[in-house]
């Protein structure tokens, strides 16, 4: 077992045993479920619009190096920069030194997971540069020094004491109040600073449009905007795949981003950018640069069964809705990509030896995919990913040793019978000295969280087989 | 100035990763896939499915859209009581510069504004036009144009011509003065126009504004007023 | 078409749960249909293919279609050994020469309630079970199936039933199979959210179309010490008047 699974089953214990993170999350989640069926109630055919918005991903993915020229061709003529980064290094390497170069002291960050996968803040700091997160919840878990626990509410673990606690402890120790638009006040005094002062804006996008050359961010809170509107130089960091056809598909994506999202019907700033600032205009950064990160995703295009992960809007709904995420929490999962998307997705970009074991940490209830707006088949994913696995010989020899077995009786109804007899009379008997659970009881596992299985002294085919010579 | 004299292809990924798109593309796709769990949707669709529902009447849409958005919508019949209403609402933010886009209809409504405060002996603000440049950090609102305003959604679309990118995000307050000749239905036509007239060859930024600025990052708790405005104001006035 | 079914009885309902498929057969007797049960079926393969074990699950795959190759209809009190032989086999067989085969047969493989609503077109089974009952959406009929309504159907035409809500009924239960064995203490933390939505309703019993996510909660509530028992869905179905007091029936 790599040691990502060891971590993950030992943090996954404790996380699902922790009641009090299970109410967090219980009532975050309840708000969003309420927040997201109003939303949904807004659109009048939610499945035609997730048809619609796997029509469009599609179409770009497919065509995706067609449509990444058209963007760059527009970016360049308007005087913006594009540098296509193989993988994280590069890409680091290269805001970093575009940063030093240009005596970039502070930096101001909206909120970009590409940035995380990447770990972009690292490789700033070493270099003497303070990198101010400002989005609330990934300003909250910067000071916390720890990563964001879901991918569009970052500090959804937290409750407001804490917050305030830890506003107090590192921002300023007058802090009294708990509430949370106090709380929204003293982080926007203190980001305010950074936004004025700082020379370089760092933000993701959300999509990058094609035919209109301008990368699109839908954010809420106006820090993105800030950082690409005050400081003079403005960097775009994004993966190969957000690109999409034509500006119009905003009409449809906007809404189904925000309703999977937070339940919005849009979110506050759709901000469409495409250069920096022209001649004439009042103000906006001097330079305007965007790297394109591949880092695994066109090796993803090769796959058959699963291009089509690509397709992700980074909405996060799969993360709300799947049980398996509501008992362990965002941060467990040890990857930049929690929940379903996540186990999907990160056995593609770091390898299925090491997180395989993500592909298993789920029921396949399937509700994950009922709910992704760009209707990707995210738990028969999972699947193929468990079938990756044992092809690759990733998983133990044990296992396929007993999956051997259990084929030989599987094959042979008397093996099978036989077995299964035994199996219920030695359990029976087990049972019946007092040692389920001990040791010695194969079922352990089950008994130490559940009651015992029955085990019936004949199965259904024992008693079909006698009522039949009866009659 | 190191980066602007790189040539574009002085990026030796770049075809590196190209050529692993393309290598990635030519893999066939079985239509339709092997294990789907939704029913299949018959293809070709002969008609476009409505996903929005159409909006008969966008002015009380976008009226109630402003209302759930936390956006602040006054209606006036001219530009003698869209002054007032400006006045009105400059008179309830604390002392402090104003700064306002350079536009002719934005320079004779405060020119009138500007009569009314007399009027009134209240105070004069201090005025910043963005012909000057950036909006300052103490701002205490913004007046600018719009670009359109869509029902839809309640938004006001924006650009870097109106005003600049500050001017909608800057300030505690941001003041729309806009005619209901400018509302359009939905999303897709307010896109469709941008495309259409290339206001993006024109303008390095533009912005679809659906309220004031908001957070729920603390307890999914929403609250009105992040780092951008707080109070969004649309003067809305009958006509053009 | 002949009112003959022939029953796919789920390995672990042969060994461990043999009264949801004797149930099984009570109901389909009942509503006229004789009952076929082909002796040499064992497994669908389902616990190979769901870990990864593909070149595994197949033959047992292959051996299954052999086995029901000439049934005409095929009925199986399991949600998820349904959706094996339907979603699946197509797909794990696909390089098989059983392909066409299988795509026949998962034409003609239907899980119980679905069977009896939609095929046999009751909904009326002559059914009494005077106590309260509430109804947990087992996944791979909700999902993979579109099971919504047809086990609401049934319940709603059972004599004295009073049907109870659930929230969050279509929540996982957290058996998934091997996960259960792989990752129990999410399994079970899953399993008690859903006691907790299970006790919120009061209700004497909590029925589903799978036996497994029965068997998960039974366990699930018994180690809890709650009052509210599982009842395989046929279960009730074959509960006829006069009804026995709750004590006395098997669950």
């Amino acid at each position: 077992m790599s040691t990502a699974a060891q971590r993950f089953l030992q943090d996954a214990a404790v996380k699902s045993a922790d009641l009090m993170h299970r109410e967090i999350i219980r009532r975050g989640m309840d708000s969003y479920d309420a927040a997201h069926l109003k939303g949904r109630a807004r659109i009048r055919d939610w499945e035609a619009a997730r048809q619609k918005c796997q029509e469009i991903k599609r179409e770009a993915i497919n065509h995706l190096d067609r449509y990444l020229l058209q963007f760059e061709e527009k970016v360049i003529a308007r005087g913006g920069h594009v540098f296509w980064a193989a993988d994280s290094e590069e890409a680091c390497a290269y805001v970093k030194n575009l940063a030093t170069q240009l005596g970039v002291r502070t930096v101001v960050k909206s909120k970009s997971m590409v940035t995380e996968e990447i770990h972009l803040s690292p490789v700033l700091e070493k270099a003497g540069i303070k990198v101010w997160e400002t989005d609330l919840g990934e300003f909250i878990v910067q000071l916390r020094e720890e990563p964001p626990y879901h991918i569009v509410t970052p500090a959804m673990h937290l409750n407001r004491g804490q917050i305030a606690k830890l506003f107090r402890e590192k921002l300023d120790s007058g802090i009294t109040s708990d509430d949370p638009a106090d709380l929204m006040a003293v982080a926007r005094r203190k980001l305010r600073e950074a936004f004025f002062a700082a020379e370089m804006g760092i933000s993701g996008a959300n999509f990058l449009v094609a035919d209109a050359g301008v990368i699109a961010i839908s954010t809420n809170e106006g820090n993105g905007r800030l950082c690409t509107s005050v400081p003079r130089i403005h960097v775009v960091v994004t993966g190969i795949e957000k690109v999409i056809p034509r500006l119009e598909d905003l009409a449809v994506l906007w809404p189904v981003l925000a309703t999977s999202g937070t339940g919005q019907g849009i979110t506050t700033y759709g901000t469409l950018i495409g250069g920096p600032r022209r001649p004439g205009e009042a103000d906006g950064p001097d330079e305007f640069h965007v790297v394109l990160v591949d880092n695994g995703r066109s090796q993803l295009l090769a796959d058959a069964e699963q291009r089509e992960v690509l397709h992700c809007i980074r909405c996060g709904a799969c993360l709300n809705i799947c049980p398996v995420f509501r008992h362990v929490g965002g941060h467990t999962y040890g990857t930049t990509y929690p929940g379903p998307i996540g186990s999907v997705l990160t056995p593609h970009l770091n390898g299925i030896a090491e997180f395989k074991h993500l592909s298993y940490a789920s029921s396949l209830c399937g509700a994950c995919t009922s709910v992704c707006p760009v209707k990707i088949d995210l738990h028969h994913h999972l699947l193929q990913n468990r079938r990756n696995a044992t092809a690759a010989g990733a998983t133990k020899s044990s296992e396929r040793m007993m999956f051997r077995a259990w084929r030989s009786a599987m094959l042979h109804p008397w093996m099978y019978a036989l077995g299964g007899w035994s199996v219920r009379k030695a359990l029976r008997i087990l049972y019946r000295l007092g040692l389920a659970g001990s040791i010695v009881d194969p079922m352990r596992v089950w008994n130490r969280y559940r009651s015992p299985v029955p085990l019936p002294s004949e199965s259904f085919r024992a008693r079909w087989r006698k009522d039949r010579a009866a009659n | 100035m190191p980066q602007t004299e790189k040539a574009p292809t002085d990026n030796s990924s770049r075809a590196r990763i190209l050529e692993r798109i393309r290598a990635g593309l030519r893999t066939v796709i079985p239509e339709p896939p092997a294990m789907a769990s939704e029913p299949v949707i018959l293809k070709p669709v002969f008609f476009e499915r409505i996903i929005f529902e159409p909006i008969s009447n966008p002015l009380e849409r976008f009226q109630q859209e402003c209302v759930s958005n936390l956006m602040e919508c006054a209606l006036t019949a001219d530009s003698a009581a869209s002054a007032r209403q400006l006045s009105e609402v400059l008179q309830s933010l604390p002392a402090g510069e104003i700064f306002v886009q350079d536009d002719p209809s934005l320079r004779r409504l405060i020119e009138m504004t500007t009569e009314i405060t007399t009027e009134l002996a209240a105070p004069r603000r201090a005025i910043r036009w963005s012909s000057q440049g950036a909006p300052a950090e103490a701002s205490q609102a913004t007046v600018t144009l719009a670009e359109a305003l869509i029902a839809q959604t309640g938004s006001i679309l924006v650009t870097a011509s109106c005003g600049g990118r500050g001017a909608s995000v800057v300030a505690p307050c941001h003041i729309v003065y806009a005619t209901t000749g400018q509302l359009v239905p939905d999303l897709t036509t307010a896109l469709s126009r941008v495309s259409q007239e290339r206001i993006l060859d024109r303008n390095s930024f533009a912005c679809v504004i659906s309220g004031s600025s908001r957070t729920a990052d603390i307890e999914k708790i929403l609250v009105q007023g992040a780092h951008g405005p707080r109070r969004l104001v649309v003067i809305l006035e009958s006509g053009g | 078409m002949s009112r003959k079914v022939s029953l796919f009885v789920p390995c672990f309902v042969d060994q461990l749960l043999p009264e949801a498929a004797v149930d099984t057969v009570k109901v389909l007797r009942r509503i006229g249909y004789s009952v076929e049960y082909p002796e040499e079926q064992t497994c669908c393969g389902q616990p190979a293919f769901n870990t990864g074990y593909w070149d595994e699950a197949r033959p047992c795959a292959e051996r299954f279609v052999r086995v029901f190759k000439h049934a005409d209809l095929i009925v199986c009190p399991s949600g998820s050994c349904t959706t094996m032989v339907r979603a699946f086999y197509p797909e794990l067989l696909a390089a098989s020469s059983w392909r066409a085969d299988a795509i026949a047969l998962a034409s003609r493989t239907f899980e119980l309630s679905e069977f009896l609503v939609k095929v046999a077109a009751v909904t009326q089974v002559g059914a009494t079970f005077p106590h309260s009952v509430t109804y947990h959406a087992s996944c791979h009929a909700l999902r993979e199936l579109h099971i919504h309504d047809e086990p609401l159907q049934l319940l709603r035409q059972v004599d004295g039933l009073k049907l109870i809500e659930m929230v969050r009924s279509e929540e996982c239960c957290g058996f998934g199979g091997t996960f259960a064995a792989k990752f129990p203490e999410i399994s079970s933390a899953m399993g008690n959210s859903k006691a907790e939505s299970v006790a919120a309703t009061g209700a004497e019993f909590v029925t589903a179309t799978d036996p497994s996510c029965l068997m998960h909660l039974e366990g699930i509530l018994g180690k809890r010490h709650a009052p509210t028992r599982t009842i395989y869905l046929a279960s009730i179905l074959a509960q006829q008047s006069p009804p026995p007091s709750s004590a006395q029936v098997k669950p």
